[in-house]
């Protein structure tokens, strides 16, 4: 008798495992989605329109709040937009440690990834296992600015100070312990029967779609296609590191899972190499004190932890402050595959959907 | 709760003027700055000229000066110097354009003749300006072409332009080829009202993208199949990354509460502000 009525619900704005205010219009047909609209915007803070309003300098603080489980990434992103915008040269030691705090950042942002895809779809442990070792990244972070989670880490043209002294120690001492702790957390999950069928096939996007929805980061690269912008076009000391690039066919949940995990794996090895690698020398090129553009634009995309962060950038001749600041976020357009994932699948999976996609909607709103 | 205690009701509820409120004056630039090889080369030769002109009359002015003071019989003033270019004592050098030599957008141009507009290379960024009723063609071109081949359209933004005559708006793509590893920028420069061609055609993701373009700069995409706001409500008044809109926007609610046309919620306030012995209306001025 009910048989031909679909029923449209709501999954947001105020629902916990969409991960801030995300509201997902569905129509179902019993369990099965039969459509799905993403709505997005409840966070819109407008930071564009503040940050071209503002002195080049001063538009660091807004992008620690786009992403704001990965500040780091985005004060690279938006350092090096500036300083190719400028035609800055940074020093070689600046860019060790960009790359170093960039690389733990990406633990930090994977693990509270891990944490919260874990316990929306059931697996409440891993919670407090990830937490512990992201408590460690986070007093790294205070150790070298002051601050935890906001970090406002860099200057345009390198760092405002070296490193404190007992920062290294500090990363040794994490070193040291990380591989095991990414050990437990395989032991929990990887071989885990309910977490493979909450993960195992679900949400599935193949490559082909996933190039022409402009995806990126671990969900591209889950796909098959190896498009690390790390490897792709170098930026800051990557191009002098060793490392891979994790890709896995199997385009679903659970590729992607374990796409992070090695991921980490790697971003280890690459702290490594930065703290043994790491040059004398100063932290900051010589600039002036107040920057004024020539006319030039620039689009300069980084490899954030959710996907490619990029930031075009249009200077006006003689002027204090951008022309037009505008954000390229992961999360924006990665959400937009979100249809594509779940059409077809359980209601259920849109939770497992949402949180393989890793998106947080401060960037996404912006 | 008794009446006596209200505050008159008789007169009109008072409404926060919005639109006249500090903070809100708009400035509007006054320069284009457009990026391109051939506005570059303008402004040199402009800045040359002006160079070459401020000498010529530094050097009649000091011919006037020697002829004045041998004329009075008093010492020859300094004759003029040439001003030494500043030195750059900083780590910062302006990456200038140059004029496209790029495989991919000699490629471009040969492909497309007289529909590109401008080609040119900035800083190691490839950028191509091409006609606006063509940017399908030239999307179309960049993704099927055997040897250009970006598949993947990274970001699609828009520039308001007040201050510029013949176009409001720039438009600009930026593709990434996969596997080649190179980004190309194509851009369009658009009047107020045009409507380009949707990339959604050629590229899925342009589909929020353009969205957000439509929300914030409001340019409409001919045949999108989604030309709705993304980040503000439907019913937003005016497009918040134009120059002409105030960076503390329309809309923003003090106390003013704009849907409510009959005022009654604005009184409720007002009286319960009034109970509370606060004094919500503004002063008047003199």
């Amino acid at each position: 008798m009910f048989k031909n009525e679909e029923m449209e619900i709501n999954l947001g704005p105020q629902h916990p495992s969409t991960h801030g205010v995300l509201r997902v219009k569905l129509r179902l047909d019993g369990e099965t989605i039969k459509h799905c609209r993403p709505m997005i915007g409840y966070l819109h803070r407008g930071i564009e329109k503040i940050c071209e309003n503002k002195t080049y300098f001063q538009g660091q603080v807004w992008t620690d709040r786009l992403d704001y489980c990965s500040a780091v990434a985005n004060n690279l992103g938006w350092a090096e937009a500036n300083e190719k915008l400028f035609g800055i040269t940074v020093p070689r030691r600046a860019q060790y440690i960009r790359t170093l705090l960039n690389e733990f950042n990406r633990l930090a942002s994977h693990l509270i990834w891990l944490a919260t895809h874990a316990l929306d779809i059931g697996a409440m442990t891993v919670f407090l296992y990830t937490f512990r070792e992201r408590e460690d990244i986070l007093d790294i972070n205070e150790a070298f600015c002051g601050s935890r989670l906001t970090t406002t880490a860099f200057r345009i043209g390198g760092l405002r100070e070296d490193l404190p002294p007992g920062f290294e120690q500090l990363v040794r001492k994490f070193l040291a312990k990380f591989p095991a702790c990414l050990e437990e957390y395989e032991n929990l999950l990887s071989e885990n029967r309910i977490w493979k069928k909450r993960t195992v096939g679900v949400a599935k996007l193949n490559a082909e779609d996933a190039i022409a929805l402009g995806v990126t980061g671990p969900v591209l690269r889950a796909a098959g296609v190896p498009y690390d912008i790390r490897k792709a076009f170098p930026y800051a000391a990557y191009a002098e590191m060793d490392f891979e690039v994790p890709t896995r066919t199997e385009a679903d949940t659970y590729a992607r899972y374990l796409v992070r995990l090695e991921e980490m794996r790697q971003s280890s090895r690459i702290i490594q190499q930065c703290m043994d690698g790491l040059p004398e020398g100063p932290v900051m090129a010589k600039i002036p004190k107040i920057l004024r553009a020539e006319v030039n634009e620039v689009y300069h995309a980084t490899e954030a932890p959710k996907g490619e962060i990029g930031y075009y950038l249009v200077g006006e001749k003689g002027s204090t402050n951008p022309y037009r600041f505008h954000i390229r976020a992961p999360g924006f357009i990665n959400l937009q595959s979100l249809p594509k994932m779940v059409e077809g699948s359980l209601l259920a999976d849109i939770v497992a959907a949402i949180g393989t996609l890793d998106i947080v909607l401060g960037e996404i709103d912006r | 709760m008794s009446d006596a205690n209200l505050p008159e009701t008789t007169e009109a509820p008072f409404v926060y003027d919005y639109k006249t409120a500090p903070n809100r004056e708009i400035i509007l630039p006054k320069t284009v700055p457009l990026p391109g090889f051939r506005a570059y080369l303008a402004e040199q030769k402009a800045a040359d000229e002006a160079d070459a002109a401020k000498w010529l009359k530094q050097l009649a002015d000091y011919e006037a000066a020697k002829s004045k003071a041998e004329a009075e019989g008093k010492d020859a003033p300094k004759p003029p110097a040439k001003a030494i270019a500043k030195k750059n004592d900083t780590e910062m050098t302006f990456p200038a354009p140059v004029d496209a030599n790029d495989p991919d957008l000699l490629r471009l141009m040969e492909i497309l003749g007289l529909k590109v507009e401008e080609a040119f290379e900035q800083g190691g960024e490839l950028t191509c300006q091409v006609a606006k009723e063509h940017i399908l063609e030239a999307l179309r071109l960049c993704r099927e072409d055997a040897s250009l081949k970006f598949e993947m359209l990274a970001d699609e933004t828009a520039t308001h332009y007040p201050a510029a005559k013949d176009f409001a708006f720039c438009v600009v793509y930026h593709l990434t080829s996969l596997a080649r590893k190179k980004r190309l920028r194509l851009r369009i420069l658009i009047p107020e009202g045009f409507e380009p061609e949707s990339a959604t055609q050629v590229y899925p993701s342009a589909n929020w993208m353009e969205r957000e373009i439509w929300d914030m700069f409001g340019i409409r995409f001919a045949n999108h199949p989604d030309m709705t706001r993304i980040l503000c409500p439907e019913d937003w008044e005016g497009h918040a990354l134009r120059k002409d809109y105030p960076v503390v926007g329309w809309g923003q609610r003090d106390i003013d509460f704009r849907e409510d046309r009959s005022g009654m919620l604005n009184r409720i306030a007002l009286e319960k502000a009034g109970q509370l012995g606060i004094n919500l209306k503004r002063p008047k001025a003199e």
